[in-house]
């Protein structure tokens, strides 16, 4: 895909952003033009439309913001149930991540607002860990 | 811009089906050119909205349902978007009939997967999401909806029974419809008592996997005129996107293309949602539902959980909301329910709805989304 140009990032961010998953960060993407920020993934501002970003590495910590307990898994997880998929917020940031957190069997494990944080990414794709 | 209408509708059960993929396609369209008393040769496309023709051997649909009705020279396209394939086909449908590109068109949506198996239909289905942050990380599409119905009870003054009510409605609606997938009674305690598939969420909140088709003939009014008194308006049609992936949504109790869509349907249509006396939303979950019949205009922000505990959305109610028996009861094969739920407003508004008919009904209305709600698109008809 060399013959494509690009003048500002990489055709994609997904491995360096899977690097930093796995150390435990996410990667984001700061607009250089009104500041919004972007989980590293996207090619142009949603608020301004610009192209034009600085990479910017996040501490993996947050809230969560909702979650869910799958109890009835699609392949690959039958042997991981229960576990939760959640929806934090990092840190201070106006940024949401999503992943998936083992061992989880009740509400009252994973309370809204509870504090979590990226530990990995495999074939779970992005991992969290309760704090 | 032409005036649109519906003017013949049919539609298969829903629920498992022997049939192939194929037939069951060719038998609702069929039902359709019957119910609108034209001829195959009539039609000048087709719209075939699928997502997993493959799990049946056959996509490519197009070409065998026109060749078996025997216009093979006919164009036609196959559309795939999801849960929301079949309202985004019709739109594509009413936007080349509007433009007057054709007199009169068949849209036919279809689904055939019961034969793979619950594991097949959920992990096939997550494909559907944001994959790399959802489905990659074990999140079912129950999975996703729940964690919408925790943020919903989270937010507001709504229980888990309040969702419920939901499902037990859509199945009094259902048993009342002789194509319905379920056709029985449930209580709420039933609903409490399933399994919880993904929490909060229980069986009992999840509509079903079906086979099934459905198609309608789309033409210009002056078509609809020369062939049929029985014909019903399109008067509004709006589409719209939400942020792929949960994560990018500033509010999981609200679904922005929903939102997006229904402003354009109501704008085009000219009307708000208080001229609107029913409606089939898409209600894969019972929280579901819930959003919907807010994001609609139907019911304040958090109060839509309450109104259905109520018993505002029964048939006949306030608003009869799902008639046919929604996603939940009457079934969900997701090619096919965006066109099923045209079909049953179509039904409604000619007289044809038997023991589930909305009494006094003239305006009426469809929300379909795919996955999550990424992609949404609404309808109006208007009876003549």
């Amino acid at each position: 895909m060399q013959f494509i140009s690009f003048k500002v990032c990489k055709l994609s961010a997904k491995p360096e952003f899977i690097e930093a998953a796995k150390a435990g960060n996410v990667l984001a993407r700061k607009c250089t033009k009104c500041d919004d920020l972007h989980l590293a993934t996207v090619y142009f501002c949603k608020k301004c439309g610009s192209k034009e970003f600085e990479d910017s590495i996040l501490k993996g910590t947050g809230k969560v913001v909702t979650y869910t307990i799958m109890t009835i898994p699609p392949a690959g997880f039958e042997d991981l149930a229960p576990y939760a998929w959640v929806v934090m917020e990092l840190g201070d940031y106006d940024l949401r991540i999503s992943g998936f957190l083992a061992n989880i069997q009740k509400p009252g494990d994973l309370p809204i607002g509870a504090a979590v944080k990226v530990i990995d990414f495999d074939d779970r794709g992005i991992v969290l860990e309760k704090l | 811009m032409e005036k649109v209408c519906v003017l013949g509708a049919g539609s298969t059960k829903y629920g498992k089906l022997d049939d192939s993929i194929s037939d069951i396609t060719i038998q609702a369209s069929v039902g359709a050119i019957e119910n609108a008393g034209i001829e195959p040769k009539e039609i000048q496309a087709g719209y075939i909205s699928n997502v997993f023709g493959v799990a049946d051997k056959q996509v490519h649909l197009g070409p065998v349902v026109m060749s078996n009705l025997g216009i093979s020279e006919c164009p036609s396209l196959s559309i795939e978007s999801a849960c929301g394939s079949g309202s985004v086909s019709f739109r594509e449908a009413f936007a080349n009939v509007a433009a007057g590109f054709y007199d009169a068109v068949l849209v036919t949506g279809t689904e055939k997967v019961t034969h793979t198996g619950t594991d097949w239909t959920t992990t096939y289905f997550s494909y559907c999401s944001d994959f790399f942050y959802e489905g990659q990380a074990g999140a079912s599409f129950p999975g996703l909806f729940a964690s919408m119905a925790r943020a919903y009870l989270h937010e507001f003054d709504a229980t888990e029974e309040d969702l419920a009510s939901v499902a037990v409605k859509n199945h009094e609606n259902g048993f009342l419809n002789p194509k319905a997938h379920f056709r029985k009674k449930i209580t709420i305690d039933d609903v409490m008592n399933s399994a919880v598939v993904a929490s909060p969420l229980k069986l009992y909140d999840c509509c079903p996997f079906s086979d099934g088709a459905s198609s309608v003939i789309l033409c210009n009014e002056k078509f609809a005129k020369e062939h049929s008194k029985d014909y019903v308006k399109v008067i509004g049609s709006g589409r719209g996107g939400s942020p792929a992936a949960l994560q990018g949504r500033e509010h999981l109790t609200t679904i922005p293309s929903t939102k997006i869509a229904a402003e354009a349907a109501y704008k085009m249509a000219g009307i708000t949602s208080k001229n609107v006396d029913f409606a089939e939303v898409h209600d894969c979950f019972t929280v579901a539902e819930v959003v919907d019949t807010e994001d609609l205009g139907f019911f304040e922000k958090g109060t839509g959980a309450t109104a259905a505990q109520n018993g505002e959305t029964k048939l006949n109610g306030s608003i009869s909301i799902n008639p046919s028996g929604g996603l939940k009861s009457k079934g969900h094969p997701i090619g096919a329910t965006g066109v099923g739920q045209i079909v049953e407003v179509f039904e409604q508004l000619t007289g044809q709805s038997g023991e589930r008919t909305v009494n006094d009904a003239k305006i009426g209305l469809t929300q379909n989304f795919g996955a999550t709600g990424a992609s949404c698109a609404v309808h109006i008809f208007q009876s003549v």
